[in-house]
């Protein structure tokens, strides 16, 4: 569960109000879109998710951590509860498919024997069991975003949120990928997904949350095209 | 932790050491020239310790008597001389010990010749051994200024130059020491910053599923101790090699080092485990130390 109550973020370094006074409640089993104008505040509202930056004024409870006053050495804590996409994939370009997903349960010091059975099965929910050895620069866009996908969900976190995921990727191919994430949404994972493709959130429906200019401008459940065909 | 964890961050500690092969190997050389130089000052400060301290032991003071002193004069004295602080041992070495000594010395021709001396021409004479060499001037002065003391008798200007050789070379030996030090801290500090840049997308990725920092920073921990264990390691073999040369040369040709002292010094093998362990702790250490201050920073996501 994710809940702002009157969050404001003023950056320091550039004087910018990012946002004013949010107040937005995402429910556990949720799946939103968070749509807005380019700099409209939709990049700092992930970063506070995550504790990479924190409000200015204002309360944000993540998954039962209230963030103000969540220490640092509390943090990775935190963050074991999320699964994060990047529009940029950020894969690691020396290990293999399976050794950039495998990699996230090492470094929270899951069990070796678990790490064996869970990867593969997460690989193959991607539908890349065949590329499994593969290295990312001999994937698709799509395919790399794929795996950064099962590398979110890998550790089996409460809310997967997502950074214009299919930003560097053909349209086509970014169907897939909301289509996986809606997948992941009803094994109940909660989803916040940021995107500037609106033909993506009219064909799917669900909660959008628009911002404009640090404010919400929208925020509202819509059908979606697909359902009506 | 788990033992798969521990070998992972252990694998990725070395993995780390063979992608900055050229930082490493700088790392690696500045930390074993400074090992070496601070080995190999105190390993002589040590040995000049140790010289002087087999000096200290055998220099003595030699006071002569006045002639015509009483048996209660010379009580006198003797009372006197075990007073003084840095005085450690006072023994008597009288005229007719001295008489008996010298005739012992002497071919049979010399003797037959004293033989038949009426008198003993030779003084009483008290030697006198100190605790302190570096004030063993200011004792013989005072020494100087009792009743019935002729003259005194000590080798303080050889005791003075080695004194102030041992103290000038302490001097520049631990401004040496610590310039190597903090040099090697700073190169050590630059290779994980370089290793940390290299690996900066992992470490990033690292902090968004939740790792910990301390979890992010052991491989390099690790990368520093490998490096600063190898660099022990081929200092002592370096130690060695060095002392040993210099020992043979002390003590294979006696004569002169004898007179000052020289054939005391101790063998590496004495010096083996303290050397070795100061090695070990010092290269792992500074390793540790130098990685540590630069992962520090750049974990701060
Ligand atoms: N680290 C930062 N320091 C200073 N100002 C920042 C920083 N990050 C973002 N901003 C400013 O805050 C505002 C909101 O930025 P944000 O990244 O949240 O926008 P966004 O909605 O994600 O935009 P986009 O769709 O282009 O990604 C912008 O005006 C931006 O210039
Ligand atoms: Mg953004």
């Amino acid at each position: 569960m994710v809940e702002f109550k009157d969050v404001s973020v003023t950056y320091s370094s550039s004087g910018v109000d990012a946002l004013n006074n949010v107040n937005l409640k995402i429910n556990d089993g949720d799946f939103a879109f968070v749509v807005g104008p380019s700099g409209a505040g939709k990049s700092t509202l992930i970063k506070l998710v995550l504790k990479e930056i924190d409000a200015t004024s204002g309360t944000v409870l993540v998954n039962g951590f209230n963030l103000k006053k969540l220490r640092r050495g509390k943090i990775p804590a935190l963050r074991r509860t999320i699964g994060v996409v990047f529009q940029d994939f950020r894969l690691i370009p020396t290990m293999t498919v399976y050794e950039n997903v495998a990699f996230v349960l090492r470094v929270i010091d899951a069990p070796a024997k678990y790490i064996r059975s869970r990867v593969p099965y997460v690989i193959s929910l991607v539908g890349l069991s065949k590329k499994a050895k593969c290295y990312p620069t001999e994937l698709s866009g799509g395919e790399q975003q794929r795996v950064a996908l099962a590398r979110a969900l890998v550790n089996d976190p409460k809310l997967i949120i997502a950074d214009e995921p299919t930003g560097n990727i053909d349209p086509e191919l970014s169907y897939e990928i909301v289509e996986l994430l809606k997948g992941i949404n009803e094994c109940g994972t909660t989803i916040l997904m940021v995107t500037h493709e609106h033909d993506l959130v009219r064909y799917f429906g669900g909660r959008i949350i628009n911002i404009n200019k640090g404010s919400i401008a929208f925020d509202e459940v819509i059908g979606g095209s697909n359902e009506s065909k | 932790m788990k033992a798969s964890s521990a070998k992972y961050l252990v694998g990725q500690g070395f993995k780390g050491i063979w992608k900055n092969k050229m930082m490493t190997f700088a790392s690696f050389c500045i930390l074993l020239v400074s090992l070496l130089m601070v080995g190999i000052s105190c390993l002589t400060a040590i040995s000049l310790t140790r010289v002087i301290g087999g000096i200290e032991d055998q220099s003595e003071i030699v006071v002569i008597v006045k002639d015509g002193a009483s048996d209660s004069d010379m009580a006198a004295l003797e009372e006197k001389l075990h007073s003084i602080p840095n005085v450690n041992t006072v023994s008597l070495y009288t005229k007719e010990e001295a008489w008996q000594n010298m005739l012992k010395g002497m071919t049979e021709e010399e003797k037959d010749f004293f033989q038949y001396a009426d008198d003993n021409p030779l003084p009483d004479t008290y030697k006198l051994t100190v605790k302190d060499i570096q004030i063993m001037n200011d004792t013989t002065t005072q020494i100087e200024t009792f009743d019935f003391v002729e003259s005194t008798q000590s080798p303080t200007a050889f005791a003075d130059i080695l004194i102030n050789i041992r103290r000038i070379f302490s001097i520049v030996a631990f401004a040496v020491v610590l310039a190597l030090v903090v040099v090697s801290l700073i190169i050590i500090s630059n290779t994980t910053r370089a290793s940390v840049f290299a690996r900066r997308k992992e470490i990033n990725i690292m902090k968004y599923v939740g790792a910990t920092n301390s979890f992010i920073r052991i491989p390099f921990f690790i990368e520093g101790m490998i490096v600063g264990v190898a660099a022990a390691g081929c200092a002592l073999l370096l130690t060695k090699f060095a002392y040993e040369g210099v020992y043979n040369i002390f003590n294979d040709t006696f004569g002169i080092w004898s007179i000052l002292g020289m054939q005391n010094l101790y063998s590496f093998d004495d010096l083996l485990l303290p050397v070795s362990v100061s090695y070990l702790v010092a290269g792992a250490l500074i390793g540790a130390v130098g990685t540590s201050i630069s992962t520090g920073k750049h974990l701060r996501v």
